[in-house]
């Protein structure tokens, strides 16, 4: 009855668990919301904001002189969008958040013409008030010359504009996009299927075999990363076809970006793991997830520049995994940098893989 | 016939509970034996020690000449193992599940061949959670198969079932043992342990406290001048049930 049998061949094994672990993945509906859906959707969203510049929106009330060269030169100006009515009308619209700036010029005589211009803007926004008010400023200074009859002004200013690339809001958000996907995939993924494969029994069941639980694992993250070079592709193919996001170098490009993903998503892996192996239940693992995930998507540069956080928290979301990923992309994307400049960020998330790694080696529970 | 499993002295304690409390038994060649007893006896610990899915405090278990604790690959090749719940990768189908146990246990096996052995080849594309209780308990038993073993273990392998369904898996299990399949399965159905097994350990605390086969156990109870009161009853509810329903059995 007895046989001989030779050392299980854990290759075979490997190979055959993660065809079948990708195509358990391909039959989720989870995967394909947050691993496709959700990132499509938001490229989309993005790409289409993108494509449209936001004009200074200025009022002019009716009830204001509007037949002046001040408010001709205004309405040439190609950013500028026009709205009239009553004074309280546009202050109501400013107030709203709708209207930039209020300008009412007055007439104060007929020969020489004289003007007063008034600039009303809302203090909310900083930013298009002062636009406003150095336009009109410019406009002015020019008319006053001119009346004045100078042509060779003592001092004058050369206004020069460098020709660079036109960085959109896509070319900003598709990075984060990956890296929001390979996130998810790598997090929600191994988090919560790896309780439920240790719940059902299902990784007790293959314990019995003399499979090694190492080559099982193994397997599992083998079939999540075929899942993520998927992902990135599908986005940044969509992001090339449907929104001309910009590649500096072409292929050569694509090809790194592919390359990054797969060390982003091997370091993001060991947090799936970490986890999975603290907890055994959905439960106490949700919030736990949402607490390493959500912080990331805001604070890493997933939808808005890392710049833009307050001081303090910038060295904190600076060092942040998705962060390193997210900046490692952008600057072989919209800085068109080359893959060595990334070797800071990619040893960033080595670093941090390293760690996670070790930490879910030390307490991983089998069940 | 010569001894397939051999338990001695076997513990095993969780941090200031004894699960298992030094029990010593031994299960023949080509034997179904059960192992019997109330929730929390000890029956699953005892069985996933043997399974090698959990390690020993103190004792030896040899399983087909291997000690669990020294030589688990070698046992795990030898041995098949069935869990209480139904322990299968979800969206997986049978077939592919058939085919990466076989890579698991480095074998070659045709899928489909050993669904049609527990009928279900016309399952093959469905997967485990689409199947009835009783289906899933025999793709169980057929994975148990796959890397022909010479012994299994079932766990409870008829919980949940309704009756036709048990009886059916009472046959499969028992045209299994024909074909030299030794079988170690635990369970709480006095009828299953008295029609299916040729011995019996009863266990309760993590103690064995009696070992024989389940005629010997009846006689050694009558022998102590216990009379249950006995009524003149040609047939029991069991026999109304199956005589009113049928013995086929009932899927979906």
């Amino acid at each position: 009855m007895k046989k001989r049998y030779s050392k299980p061949h854990q290759i075979r094994a490997f190979f055959v668990m993660m065809k079948y672990f990708f195509l358990a993945q391909t039959r989720n509906p989870g995967t394909f919301a947050f691993g496709f859906l959700f990132p499509v959707v938001f490229i989309s969203i993005f790409g289409l904001i993108g494509n449209s510049t936001t004009p200074l929106s200025i009022g002019f009330p009716t009830n204001s002189n509007l037949n002046n060269p001040i408010i001709s030169t205004i309405k040439k100006q190609s950013y500028v969008k026009i709205q009239t009515g009553s004074e309280s009308q546009l202050e109501k619209s400013m107030k709203q958040g709708n209207l930039s700036g209020i300008i009412n010029v007055k007439g104060l005589s007929q020969n020489p013409p004289k003007y007063q211009v008034g600039i009303i803007t809302s203090s909310a926004n900083q930013q298009t008030a002062s636009a406003i008010t150095s336009m009109v400023t410019e406009i002015v200074d020019q008319q006053n010359l001119q009346a004045a009859g100078v042509t060779n002004p003592a001092i004058t200013i050369v206004n020069q504009q460098l020709a660079g690339q036109q960085i959109r809001y896509i070319d900003f958000a598709l990075p984060g996009q990956i890296g929001f996907a390979l996130l998810s995939t790598a997090i929600f993924g191994t988090v919560f299927g790896l309780i439920y494969l240790k719940k059902a029994l299902v990784l007790k069941r293959m314990f019995a075999t003399p499979t090694h639980a190492i080559t099982i694992l193994l397997a599992q993250g083998g079939s999540r990363l075929i899942m993520a070079v998927l992902q990135t592709l599908i986005i940044l193919i969509l992001g090339i076809v449907l929104f001309k996001f910009y590649l500096p170098h072409g292929w050569i490009t694509f090809v790194e970006l592919l390359f990054l993903s797969i060390i982003a998503l091997i370091a993001f892996l060991g947090f799936g793991y970490f986890m999975a192996g603290l907890v055994n239940d959905e439960n106490a693992a949700g919030p736990m997830v949402n607490l390493i995930t959500l912080p990331q998507f805001l604070l890493s540069g997933t939808f808005f520049p890392t710049s833009e956080l307050p001081n303090w928290l910038q060295p904190i979301a600076n060092i942040l995994p998705l962060s390193f990923f997210n900046e490692a992309v952008r600057k072989i994307t919209t800085e068109g940098g080359s893959i060595e400049q990334t070797i800071p960020y990619m040893l960033g998330l080595v670093l941090w893989g390293a760690v996670m790694y070790l930490l879910a080696a030390k307490t991983f529970k089998w069940e | 016939m010569s001894d397939i499993i051999s338990v001695k002295n076997l513990i095993k304690k969780y941090k200031d509970f004894t699960a298992v409390n030094d029990i010593s038994f031994s299960v023949k060649q080509g034997e179904i034996f059960g192992i019997l007893g109330p929730n929390g006896a000890g029956k699953t610990t005892t069985l996933e020690i043997m399974e090698t899915l959990k390690t020993l405090t103190s004792g030896e278990v040899l399983i087909d000449g291997y000690d669990v604790s020294k030589h688990p690959w070698e046992v795990k090749r030898r041995i098949g193992v069935q869990l209480q719940s139904s322990a299968f990768y979800p969206e997986v189908r049978l077939t592919e599940l058939l085919d990466m146990f076989a890579a698991m246990y480095d074998v070659k096996i045709d899928p489909m061949e050993m669904l049609r052995e527990v009928e279900l080849e016309d399952k093959a594309k469905s997967y485990v959670k689409q199947l009835s209780g009783g289906q899933q308990q025999r793709f169980s038993i057929a994975s148990t198969l796959i890397n022909q073993p010479n012994v299994i273990f079932l766990d409870e392998p008829t919980t949940g079932l309704d009756p036709q369904a048990r009886i059916h898996l009472w046959e499969m299990v028992r045209k299994i043992n024909k074909n030299g399949v030794t079988i170690v399965l635990t369970t709480h159905y006095m009828d299953e342990a008295e029609q299916l097994c040729d011995r019996l350990a009863v266990m309760d605390h993590g103690k064995i406290l009696k070992i024989g086969t389940p005629k010997q156990f009846i006689q050694d109870l009558l022998k102590t001048g216990f009379k249950k009161e006995v009524k003149q009853k040609q047939a029991n509810l069991e026999d109304v049930f199956l005589n009113l329903t049928g013995r086929q059995l009932r899927e979906n």
